[in-house]
Formats: C-alpha cells, sequence, structure tokens
C-alpha cells in the first residue's frame, strides 16, 4: 500500500533521512523506531507530504505522491496524528472531528443535491460514533483546548480517523501516557486494523510497539538499520548499540 | 541621459533617509517578531523635538538642532516601547499592532496640537554648497544626510557585532528562550533596540527636514509607506537588505518623479514593491535571524 | 432627529467596513486592504448611477462584485506572504489603490455640467438619494438593511460548517492542511467574501457623503476596518458592532465637546484598551 523507494530528505547539510526503503502491505501495522534525531518524524513529514523529498519516491498504492499537497494526500487516504498535539484548541470537540470531514465521500455528502437527501445526519452520525470509540462522549461542546491530556490524545486521533483514512501515520501517540492508557491505546489501534486500516506507528514507548505491530523498522542516522519481527528486533545486536550508544 | 544620472543620484542620496527607517523596522521585527507601525511618526516627532532647541536658544546652529532630535528619537523609542510592548502579552500580536496603531495617531495629533497644524521650518546645513562631480552636481545638503546617515549605520552595525549589547540582541532574536536561560534580560534588550531604533528614526527625521526644508504631519503615513515598503523588499529582519533597499526605493523614487511626475510617482513605487512580492517575497535578502 | 440618523448611517458603514475586515481576520489573515475593496466599491457605485443612471440597488450589486472580484484577485498572491509581511502588503494595495484614484480621471457632461471623478478632486455629486427624494430617515434604513443582510450571513458562516473551518485555519494552518482542509480555497474565499462587503459599505458610502475623494480611502480607514473585529473580539459580529458604536458613537462623537483634542484620546484611547484587554472587549469565545 505505502512504498518509500531509497527516499532521502535534506535539510541543508543535515540527512534525516538517507536512502529509506520502506514497505507496507495494506492491512499491516508497522513499527517505526529509532533512538532521537533518526530521522522518524522526518519520514512521517516527507509521507504526509509537508516537505518534498530530496531525491527517491513515495508511493501510495502505486502513485507517485511527488508535488501532491497535504490536503490532497488526505484525500487519497493519508491521515496523520501530531508528536506534540495540533488541535484547534478555540474549536469545540464536536467542531474539530466536523472540520475533519474531508474524505471524498463526505464532500460528496456535502454536494448541493445530496444535502437536501439526508447527507448531513449521515455526517452527524458519524461524528457521535468517532466519540464514542474514542471515550468522548458527552465532551463535544467541550473547548479542545480545555481538555485533560489524555482527552486531548484521544480527541487528536478521532480526528485524524475522521478523515476516514485508508493509512493512518501515527507520530508518537504514547507519548506521556500512563500504562493503563497506553492498554487503552492499544485495544484502539487493534481495533482500527480490525476495521481495514493501515497503520504506520512512529513511537519510542516500547511497550506499545512490540505489542501492537507486525513489524518494525529501526531507523538511526536516517537510515534503515534493521527489519523484522518485534520478536527479532528485541534481539538484533545492532539495534541494541544503536539505543545503548557506541554507534 | 544626464538628467537621468543626476535624479538616480539625487535620490540615492536622499535614500539614505529610507534606509534608516527601514533599518528601524526590520530591526523590532527581527528582535521582536513584531512591527512597530508608529516608527516613522515616531522619527519625524523626534525630529520637531530638535526644533525645541530653537526655541530655547535662538539662531542656534542647524547641528545642535539635528542632535537634539537625534536624542529625542531614542526618549520616543523608549516611550513607545513602553506603551506598545512591554506590557501587552506575547500571545496577542493583534493588540501590540493595533496598539502601534494608536500610538501613531496619538503622535500625529500631539505634533498637530503643538504646531497647530501648520507646517514649520527646518534648519539645513550645506544647503548653499554645490560639489561638482563630473557633470553632475552634488548638493551639499545632501552629501552631509548621507555621510550621517551612513556614519550612523556603521555605528549601529559596530555595536551590533562588537559590543557585549549587539551579540545579546542578536541572541535575542535568534533564541528568545535560550537567551534568556543565559542570563540576558530580554526586558533590557528589547526597551534598549527601541532605544537605539528611536535613535537612528530621530536622525533620520531631522535629516529629512533638513534636505526637504520643511516639517510636517502630513509626512508621516507617506513615510509611513515607504520606510515599510523598504523593509519588504530588503528582507523582514535584514539590516543589510534595508540599506540597499532604501537606496533603491530613493533611486526609484526619484527617476518615477521624472518620467511620471509627481501625482503618480507613488504609484509606482508601489508597483515596485509588488513587482518584489510576486518575484522575491522574502525580499533581496531572506531575514538574519533565523527566527523562522 | 436628523443628526441621530446620519449618526446611524456612519455606524452602519463602518460596520459593513469592519465585518469586512472580521471575516478575513477569522482565517488568520491580518488584511490592510478593506478600505481598497471599500474605495473600489464606492467608485462603481457612484459611476453607475452618475454616469449611467442606474438605480442604487444593481449598482450596489455591482460593487459587491466589483469588490469581491477585485479582493479574490489580492487573495491569491496574498497567499504567498506570511503573517506581517501580508500586513504590510496589504497596506501597500490598499495605498495603491488610493493613488489609482488619485489619478483616476473619467468625466462626461450631463445636462450642462461636467459629472464623475476628477483625480485630487474627487468624485463630487453622487446625488442619487437626494435626486430621488430619500429622506436621511429612508437612507439610513436602507443601509441598515445591508448591514444586518450582512451580520446574519456572517452569523450564519460562524454557526456552520464553513465558519469552523475559517477559525481553524486562523488557529492552525498546518493542522488543518494536515485533515485535509484546502488552505488556498478557504483564505481566498474569506478575502473574496470581505471584499464583496466592503464593496457594498463602500458604496452605501459614496451616496450618503455625495462626494468622496482618494483621501477618504487612506490607511487610517485601513486601520480603522481592523480595529474594530480587534476591539471588538473576534468571537461573533455582535463584537465588531459594538466596537464600531462605541468608537464612533461615543468617542466621536460624544467627545465632540473635547473639540480637537477627541482625536488624541482616540490614539491613546486604543493604547489603553490594547494594553487592558489584549483580547478585545468580547475575549475569547465562551
Amino acid at each position: 500500500m505505502l512504498e518509500l523507494r531509497a527516499v532521502s530528505r535534506h535539510f541543508g547539510g543535515v540527512r534525516a533521512i538517507d536512502g529509506l526503503d520502506l514497505r507496507v502491505a495494506e492491512g499491516e501495522i508497522v513499527g517505526l523506531i529509532g533512538p532521537n534525531g533518526s530521522g522518524k518524524s522526518t519520514a512521517v513529514n516527507v509521507i504526509a507530504g509537508l516537505f518534498p523529498v530530496t531525491s527517491g519516491e513515495v508511493l501510495f498504492k502505486g502513485q507517485n505522491l511527488e508535488r501532491l499537497p497535504t490536503h490532497r494526500r488526505l484525500q487519497l487516504g493519508i491521515a496523520r496524528t501530531f508528536q506534540n498535539i495540533r488541535l484547534f484548541g478555540q474549536l469545540s470537540v464536536w467542531q474539530n472531528l466536523w472540520v475533519a470531514q474531508n474524505s471524498p465521500e463526505d464532500r460528496a455528502r456535502r454536494g448541493f443535491f445530496a444535502r437536501w437527501l439526508g447527507g448531513q445526519r449521515g455526517a452527524r452520525g458519524e461524528i457521535a460514533q468517532l466519540l464514542e470509540f474514542s471515550g468522548l462522549a458527552g465532551k463535544q461542546d467541550e473547548l479542545a483546548a480545555n481538555l485533560a491530556f489524555g482527552e486531548q490524545r484521544r480527541l487528536e486521533l478521532a480526528r485524524a480517523l475522521a478523515t476516514k483514512p485508508k493509512l493512518l501515520l501515527l507520530d508518537e501517540p504514547a507519548a506521556g501516557m500512563n500504562s493503563e492508557e497506553i492498554g487503552q491505546l492499544r485495544e484502539r489501534i487493534q481495533r482500527l486494523r480490525g476495521r481495514g486500516i493501515t497503520i504506520v506507528l512512529v513511537e519510542h514507548v516500547m511497550e506499545l510497539v512490540m505489542g501492537v505491530t507486525d513489524r518494525i523498522a529501526v531507523l538511526n542516522f536516517g537510515q534503515k538499520i534493521a527489519e523484522g519481527t518485534p520478536a527479532q528486533i528485541q534481539n538484533d545486536p545492532l539495534v541494541k548499540k544503536a539505543y545503548l550508544g557506541g554507534a | 541621459m544626464l538628467d537621468f544620472a543626476q535624479v538616480v543620484l539625487d535620490g540615492l542620496l536622499f535614500g539614505a533617509t529610507y534606509a534608516l527607517i527601514g533599518i528601524g523596522f526590520t530591526l523590532v521585527f527581527g528582535v521582536m517578531h513584531k512591527l512597530n507601525l508608529s516608527y516613522a511618526a515616531a522619527s519625524i516627532g523626534g525630529a520637531y523635538c530638535g526644533l525645541l532647541v530653537l526655541q530655547v536658544m535662538a539662531g542656534a546652529p542647524a547641528w545642535l538642532v539635528f542632535l537634539c532630535g537625534f536624542l529625542a528619537g531614542g526618549v520616543l523609542g523608549y516611550v513607545v516601547y513602553l506603551a506598545c510592548f512591554h506590557f501587552i502579552p506575547f500571545s496577542s500580536p493583534l493588540a501590540t499592532l493595533m496598539s502601534t496603531v494608536g500610538m501613531l495617531l496619538l503622535i500625529d495629533e500631539i505634533i498637530v496640537h503643538a504646531t497647530e497644524g501648520r507646517p514649520l521650518n527646518y534648519p539645513a546645513m550645506f544647503d548653499d554648497v554645490m560639489l561638482r562631480a563630473g557633470e553632475l552636481s552634488l548638493r551639499g545638503d545632501l552629501l552631509l544626510v548621507f555621510a550621517v546617515a551612513v556614519l550612523c549605520m556603521a555605528a549601529l552595525l559596530l555595536v551590533l557585532y562588537k559590543t557585549k549589547l549587539g551579540i545579546a540582541t542578536r541572541a535575542v532574536s535568534q533564541q528568545p528562550m535560550a537567551a534568556q536561560l543565559c542570563g540576558i534580560r530580554i526586558g533590557r534588550v528589547n526597551a534598549l533596540t527601541f532605544v537605539v531604533t528611536g535613535l537612528l528614526g530621530g536622525i533620520a527625521g531631522a535629516l529629512i527636514g533638513a534636505s526637504v526644508g520643511t516639517l510636517s504631519p502630513l509626512l508621516t503615513l507617506p513615510l509611513t509607506v515607504k520606510g515599510l515598503i523598504v523593509t519588504v523588499i530588503g528582507g523582514l529582519g535584514s539590516i543589510p537588505g534595508a540599506i540597499i533597499a532604501g537606496l533603491l526605493v530613493g533611486g526609484f523614487e526619484n527617476v518615477f518623479q521624472l518620467y511620471r511626475g509627481v501625482t503618480e510617482r507613488d504609484l509606482y513605487v508601489m508597483l515596485l514593491l509588488f513587482v518584489f512580492l510576486v518575484f522575491r517575497p522574502g525580499g533581496i535578502f531572506s531575514p538574519q535571524s533565523g527566527r523562522h | 432627529m436628523d443628526f441621530y440618523y446620519g449618526l446611524a448611517q456612519i455606524v452602519g458603514v463602518h460596520t459593513l467596513l469592519g465585518l469586512s475586515a472580521y471575516v478575513v481576520l477569522l482565517t488568520g489573515q491580518v488584511s490592510l486592504a478593506q478600505a481598497g475593496f471599500f474605495a473600489v466599491g464606492a467608485y462603481t457605485a457612484g459611476m453607475l448611477t452618475v454616469l449611467a443612471g442606474w438605480h442604487i440597488a444593481p449598482a450596489l450589486g455591482a460593487s459587491a462584485l466589483c469588490g469581491a472580484a477585485t479582493a479574490c484577485a489580492v487573495g491569491f498572491p496574498a497567499l504567498r506572504v506570511k503573517g506581517l509581511m501580508l500586513v504590510i502588503a496589504t497596506l501597500a494595495f490598499g495605498e495603491g489603490v488610493r493613488l489609482v484614484f488619485f489619478n483616476f480621471d473619467y468625466q462626461i457632461a450631463k445636462g450642462g455640467i461636467k459629472v464623475g471623478p476628477l483625480g485630487g478632486e474627487g468624485f463630487r455629486q453622487i446625488r442619487f438619494f437626494p435626486e430621488n427624494g430619500w429622506t436621511t430617515f429612508d437612507v439610513m434604513l436602507f443601509i441598515w438593511l445591508f448591514v444586518i443582510a450582512a451580520m446574519a450571513a456572517l452569523w450564519w458562516f460562524d454557526r456552520s460548517r464553513y465558519g469552523a473551518v475559517l477559525r481553524a485555519v486562523g488557529e492552525d494552518e498546518l493542522a488543518a492542511q494536515s485533515v485535509g482542509v484546502n488552505l488556498t480555497a478557504v483564505k481566498v474565499s474569506a478575502m473574496t467574501v470581505g471584499g464583496a462587503i466592503a464593496g457594498v459599505g463602500g458604496g452605501l458610502y459614496a451616496h450618503y457623503t455625495t462626494h468622496i475623494e482618494h483621501s477618504s480611502f487612506n490607511v487610517l480607514v485601513a486601520t480603522f476596518a481592523i480595529a474594530y473585529p480587534i476591539v471588538g473580539g473576534l468571537s461573533n459580529v455582535f463584537g465588531t458592532l459594538a466596537a464600531v458604536i462605541f468608537v464612533q458613537a461615543f468617542l466621536v462623537e460624544g467627545l465632540r465637546d473635547l473639540g480637537d483634542w477627541r482625536n488624541l484620546l482616540f490614539g491613546a484611547l486604543i493604547v489603553a484598551a490594547m494594553n487592558l484587554r489584549p483580547h478585545g472587549f468580547f475575549g475569547r469565545r465562551h
């Protein structure tokens, strides 16, 4: 579904990612880990279209995404969450989700005629479902900025889901969470896989990564140094070296 | 052809004042990431204060008037800092912008009140001197304007690059948080930035008064617009950009006036700005401080 | 009574000016170009009623269209400049429009005299209202018809998805893009709507003052335009209305006794207001 071919992204002299090859099959949950500065977030940004690639190709369902702006990638089905939550703080929970309903299906629903044929009700129902799924039911009129941290994280995820993604890029969703919250997040991610969403999970929290992913790719200094199942990665000496130093 | 060259030359010399105003706008932007729309008005205000010398000492030499304008500009700069930047929280950029607009109106009105709306004569130096460079003539007073402006710019660059204050200023403009953590007192740096730009503005105002011959409150708005144009063309945050752009605008302005007359002149200056905005929105130089 | 009707006319037209800046401000764009669209609307409507003999209503429709078209044209290049650069660019645009009208002559002879805009002297004799027997009261009602329509439309926007999208863009462009919002479409459309409102305001302005000139559309007017929504707060349209009433009715007219000092006071009051209530009188939402 997603393929990165020899993707490089340079910022001046810094090679944030260098010759990265990655393949994600439909329905998989792939983890992307590595020490700080290894290029994980840059990879997400490149896939999402925030930065163009310096070289290499990003393909989604066989289509080269070059030059496609972020909002068009969204319409193809690529959504992402942000490491430092970027909610619309001055909008309510409901409005945060409402504003995100930009999938082709939702756009058609807002078309002139569809509106008269009950289109709006459909959209409303979906937002209610999302709130339910994220444990935010009843909070719909609360300003996003006034939510508790955990609730904000859940809203961030819910908002990405409101776009009806086929591929979901999660950028460190578990940062700052306690064990119980991580467990809930894990469950949610598994339910998303059940709905057919492909997921790329960038994360530091090993508890989550090892427990929910099918495969893991490890980055260090912008390059992939290992790839395999969680079990394989846990025992890989190169990975251990990268994390524990001596690089 | 000769007319053209002469007009360009005069324009370049006068453009040094625009450069100073541009520097003032761009320096405040570079350090505080905010726009001080009252700056040009404060500069003219400082120049007016220079005239107070003549009230106290009739027949005082022109340079004393200029000096007074210079110093008054610095004081005004500090006042503007207190009124518009010191107390308003950083998270309200719109409020800061509006308060500088309020300040602009306030300064304008104070000038109108104090002078009863009548334009005042401004002393000049060397206005009877005319040097020759080949076929071209160089007005003495314009040469002085240029020389003083260049001196101020040089002094500013010296301060910025060779003194502790200058280094602190550049640090704050690049990384305010980190600068604070290093013990740099941001409030002090910001206030001093305003004083320094105020000084530059005061002398610029005085020089404009000297070369035009009169001061009037009607000067403030066009000067604000031109100063902003210079700042944008030069690149927000770039001092060398403001210098070059100032000279450029001065030169072009005169050329436009030569070919299309006074009423259409400003329209073409505006077009110059739009050309830059379309082809080079970052200005001649992208900003010095990499705060983006 | 006529005095109060006149005041209401001024408040009405300034509210339209403020509302045109309000909708653009929601998307995070600080535009000092609204006075330019206002000017375009004013000259358009004036020329249509005076030179072409149109009725005021279709003339205002044309003002709205011209204002919108100009704004749309400005909206696209405006996307390339961010933040404070946009402030300067729009200020320069507004000045540019003013300078164009400063140099604009188009006169035709009507009944023995020449009418039409004449460069620096401006455009006099825009006498549709007096020539058709409209009283000050009639004009006031007419103006407020449009003000109420504009406020209703923007109020409705605010409650609709479009309004939420505008504010989302104003708050965080990156996040908005990432959930699929087309920034270009949103920002340019907001600018266009603002241009339409300003155009209508300008057309009305031209007719109740009967005489317009380039200096009626200067930098000060441009800053008044954004001052209203900033001082009133961006929560809803009533903030802008309140700010206009406060400024025009109380400050300008109420302090009339202070004569020349009220302009001075006005500047000082803005500085004070911004220091005391940086988020405007009607502050943050909720």
